[in-house]
């Protein structure tokens, strides 16, 4: 059989938009051919090249669950040439999308832990996709926890999941704003998530930990996790470096030898150890 | 293998036959610049002989420097898209280095070991490499450090050695094969010999074995600072490099009508790596230098097997500072 | 060891330097940039002929930058480069030791800029006979010649940037080419968007430029890009009186005023 051209991206059709936060939107995204809907499976964990023909590709996670099928979500902020065409959209626009690429959290050797989710800002899309993932089959994990913050309350995104997962009795969660981005009404949390982590510890035993951020809340909130007991093949994180191709050719996202496009996006913090700081 | 033999006088009347052929047919030409580069010919009066390396490798015809991933042309029901790869010609590449030879061998493992490019296939299944040794070598000259000669056959389909009046030609491949079968009656049998006294005469610079275990801890060398410091973070060395094969991904056109390309790129340029955030993980050229000479001798051997560095000297000819490779992986594993 | 070194060790030795940059012999015959940061390293120091690299273009980065006592071992180009470059404010915040050697064979250390200026102005530079003999050829052309000539030029560049990477004057943090918020210039390497690129820089460069050749020099591909600021210093000479890389004070002919300009347009 051919190899498959991995630059022909698949059309995708914008189903729904949803404004998350200032300059932040979630697009639900639908396969125009319905062949290509068919034969599309991704794990969470992976990630795609989503396209505005003209403008070019931007990299982002899958941030719905693979549990909902029919359907892909996207999260991102409209910064540069490629994103604020994004958002220029409207409904029913075609996009392109390749993918999906990257490995994925081993979610079945958890079966039976606790687990424990640390992330800021933008990068709860990543890990919105795993919570969705192991709530939809929520009798096979234990505790979970989830630490997220962001600069302000405004920019916390998906606020109605929020809302739904603080209500939850099976979920704990801790939400908290930057210092000087609370409003009059806040009643979450204030505080960088690195010090809201430090003073409210999450238990190691039995459980594994997710770290996904801006780079400095990677470096800071991992070794913060592996001084409260976590093992350090314990803890997993999503790094996301630059990328082009998403199949470890245009060399964009290497750190050292490793192609976070290929090896990654998720890592041990085992693992991060051994590679250079270059992410 | 097969070795043929060709008087030195018929390899116009060979070229001849190539060009005849009907394939594009890229060889050595002398520019008024006093360079020599690979360009499309149409007689062998237009090739250059008379020179030590060409001022580019011959990768374009496998990874040109911008190439058109797919068109797309959006319509009232949708949007269409075609690829390029029904157009890729036929292509012989007359006169590249032995040392060039080899690189395709690592491209092609690169390629398509993994993940494999549709588009590199197509273009390397429709190559024909005919490759000559060097008589002549200058001081940037070093494959013989990396494990190669100046009469080196990896990844050639043919190999041409000048011996006096005589051509020595060693048949690598079918696709060499089926080049000489073009004009069969210049060829006649001959019986393997050694090039040596032939070749151009190359010091070795480095025990490959040594800087391939030493390399291993090179990495917070505080070498890399120094070796770095003339280092402009121009992309001269990338785009002249027959192994680099780093890439940027490009749209032309508006959103209704236009190309996504893929145009060569340079771990050198600081943007390379820049996050839309503006954060960079290589925030400097020291980061970034040591990135392409890592990759060169240390994470290809890893990943691939293969240090992707053939000696081509190339980097060293063209960089504006004229860093050298060879003197930076002595210095930073020293 | 030479006056060279021995006045380089002298002063590493007192204290006025703390990074020296010159030129060490390499392969090929070449003199290439070195860095010197120690008395004990001055004897890779030569100054030959061969040593034609603009070495004032290492001034504005960083890692350099943090050496504080910078000594540069100037040619005459790098000279006018340092006069050009403080006439736009860019050196005021290195403390630097310019050294040059005379045509009498004499190290000459200059500690401030007003000498500088004062060597460059007697020891002026004319256009090399190569470049005058290349300009000549490209002003008798019609102008579909000259089109021509440079789109076939232009068609192997292959963007790798060196031409901007070795200019003293190419300083901005942030080039227009990698603004893509417009795409005022394509990625992708073609005649047309190499054709804008290159013209684009001289136009920033035009009364800027201070005649190095440097961008010519080392091209990958051998295009002589130097003679389109080459020119156009000409044409603003002629048309300005100002003369590049001459004057700390004297600012950029394109955009300073003067009551007496001729045009109309800004009264």
């Amino acid at each position: 059989m051919e190899p498959k051209n991995q630059y022909i991206p698949y059309k995708m059709r914008i189903a729904s938009i949803t404004e998350e936060a200032p300059l932040v939107q979630t697009y639900r995204l639908e396969f125009v051919d319905e062949k290509d809907a068919e034969q599309f499976t991704f794990r969470a964990g992976q990630f795609a090249e989503y396209g505005v023909f003209g403008e070019g590709e931007s990299t982002f996670c899958i941030a719905s669950s693979p549990t909902r099928e029919g359907y892909l979500e996207c999260t991102f902020r409209s910064t540069g040439r490629v994103t604020k065409a994004l958002a220029n959209c409207e409904l029913n626009d075609i996009i392109g999308l390749r993918g999906p690429f990257g490995n994925t959290f081993p979610i079945e050797e958890w079966y039976g832990k606790n687990i424990v989710f640390v992330t800021g800002g933008i990068a709860l899309p990543p890990l919105r996709c795993v919570i969705w993932n192991l709530l939809d089959q929520r009798e096979k994990f234990g505790d979970i926890t989830i630490y997220y913050g962001a600069r302000s309350v405004n920019d916390l995104v998906y606020k109605e999941e929020l809302e739904e997962w603080s209500s939850r009795s099976d979920v704990k969660l801790y939400v908290t704003v930057d210092p000087g981005g609370e409003t009059p009404e806040w009643k979450g949390l204030v505080g960088f998530v690195p010090t809201v982590l430090e003073q409210n510890p999450p238990k190691s035993d039995n459980a594994v930990a997710i770290v996904a951020g801006p780079p400095i809340l990677i470096k800071m909130g991992m070794p913060i996790l592996s001084k409260n007991g976590f093992d350090n093949a314990n803890i997993y994180t999503t790094l996301e470096n630059r990328m082009k191709c998403g199949v470890g050719k245009c060399g964009h996202c290497t750190v050292g030898k490793t192609y976070v496009c290929k090896d990654g996006p998720v890592f041990t913090y085992e693992e991060v150890l051994k590679m250079p700081a270059e992410y | 293998m097969e070795i043929k033999n060709i008087k030195l006088s018929q390899l116009p009347a060979f070229f001849d036959q190539l060009i005849k052929s009907g394939k594009v047919v890229i060889a050595p030409v002398m520019k008024k610049s006093g360079k020599v580069f690979f360009e499309r010919v149409q007689s062998y009066s237009q090739v250059a002989t008379d020179y030590i390396q060409t001022g580019f490798s011959a990768k374009s015809v496998v990874f040109p420097k911008v190439e058109v991933l797919f068109s797309f042309n959006k319509t009232d029901d949708g949007i269409d898209i075609k690829d390029s790869i029904t157009d890729i010609p036929e292509t012989i590449v007359w006169g590249l280095r032995p040392c060039d030879g080899s690189a395709f061998n690592y491209m092609t493992e690169f390629f398509l070991k993994e993940n494999p490019d549709v588009y590199y296939a197509a273009r390397k299944a429709k190559t024909t490499l005919i490759a000559i040794s060097c008589a002549k070598a200058d001081d940037a000259c070093f494959c013989t450090s990396v494990g190669l000669t100046p009469g080196s056959t990896e990844g050639s389909d043919l190999l041409l050695t000048t011996m006096g009046e005589d051509v020595y030609v060693e048949v690598i491949t079918e696709k060499g094969k089926a080049a000489i079968d073009l004009s069969a009656s210049l060829f006649s049998v001959n019986e393997e010999r050694s090039k040596e006294k032939y070749l151009a005469k190359i010091d070795t610079k480095f025990s490959l074995t040594e800087i391939k275990e030493r390399i291993k801890t090179a990495y917070d060398s505080a070498e890399w600072k120094n070796e770095s410091m003339g280092c402009f973070g121009c992309g001269a060395c990338a785009f002249s490099c027959p192994t680099c094969t780093c890439f940027d991904i490009q749209d032309e056109g508006t959103q209704n009508k236009g190309q996504r390309l893929r145009c060569w790129d340079a771990c050198g340029f600081g943007q390379f790596t820049k996050h839309a955030s503006g954060h960079n993980p290589k925030t400097n050229q020291t980061q970034r230098r040591r990135q392409r000479l890592m990759h060169k001798f240390q994470y290809s051997v890893e990943n691939l097997g293969i240090v992707s560095c053939v000696g081509c000297g190339r980097c060293i000819r063209v960089c504006p500072a004229h860093l050298n490779i060879f003197e930076n992986i002595l210095s930073v594993t020293q | 060891m030479t006056p060279l070194q021995n006045k380089v060790a002298e002063l590493f030795e007192n204290g006025t330097i703390s990074l020296m940059i010159g030129y060490k012999n390499a392969i090929n015959k070449l003199a290439v940039p070195c860095f010197i940061d120690h008395a004990t390293q001055v004897e890779q120091l030569i100054y030959t002929p061969e040593c034609k690299g603009n070495l004032s273009v290492y001034l504005h980065k960083a890692e350099i930058k943090q050496a504080k006592k910078i000594g540069i071992l100037a040619n005459i180009a790098t000279l006018r480069s340092l006069v050009q470059l403080t006439s736009e404010n860019q050196l005021s915040d290195i403390e630097k030791t310019v050294i040059t050697i005379n045509a009498q064979n004499e190290v000459l250390v200059f500690d401030n800029m007003e000498k500088v200026e004062e060597y460059v102005q007697a020891n002026f530079p004319e256009y090399t006979e190569e470049d005058k003999k290349l300009l000549e050829q490209l002003n008798s052309m019609t102008r579909a010649e000259r089109w021509q000539y440079w789109s076939e030029q232009f068609a192997a560049c292959v963007k790798c940037y060196a031409c901007r990477a070795v200019c003293p004057m190419c300083y901005c943090s942030s080039c227009t080419v990698e603004c893509n918020q417009p795409q005022w210039i394509k990625v992708s390497s073609e005649t047309t968007g190499n054709l804008e690129w290159h013209t684009m820089r001289a136009m920033h460069l035009a009364g800027r430029c201070i005649n190095c050749g440097e961008c010519g020099r080392i091209c990958p591909v051998g295009i002589p890009v130097h003679l389109l600021t080459a020119q156009m210093n000409l044409d603003i000479e002629k048309e300005f009186g100002s003369k590049t890389g001459f004057s700390c004070n004297s600012g950029y002919a394109l955009n300073t005023f003067k009551p007496e300009d001729k045009e109309q347009f800004i009264k």
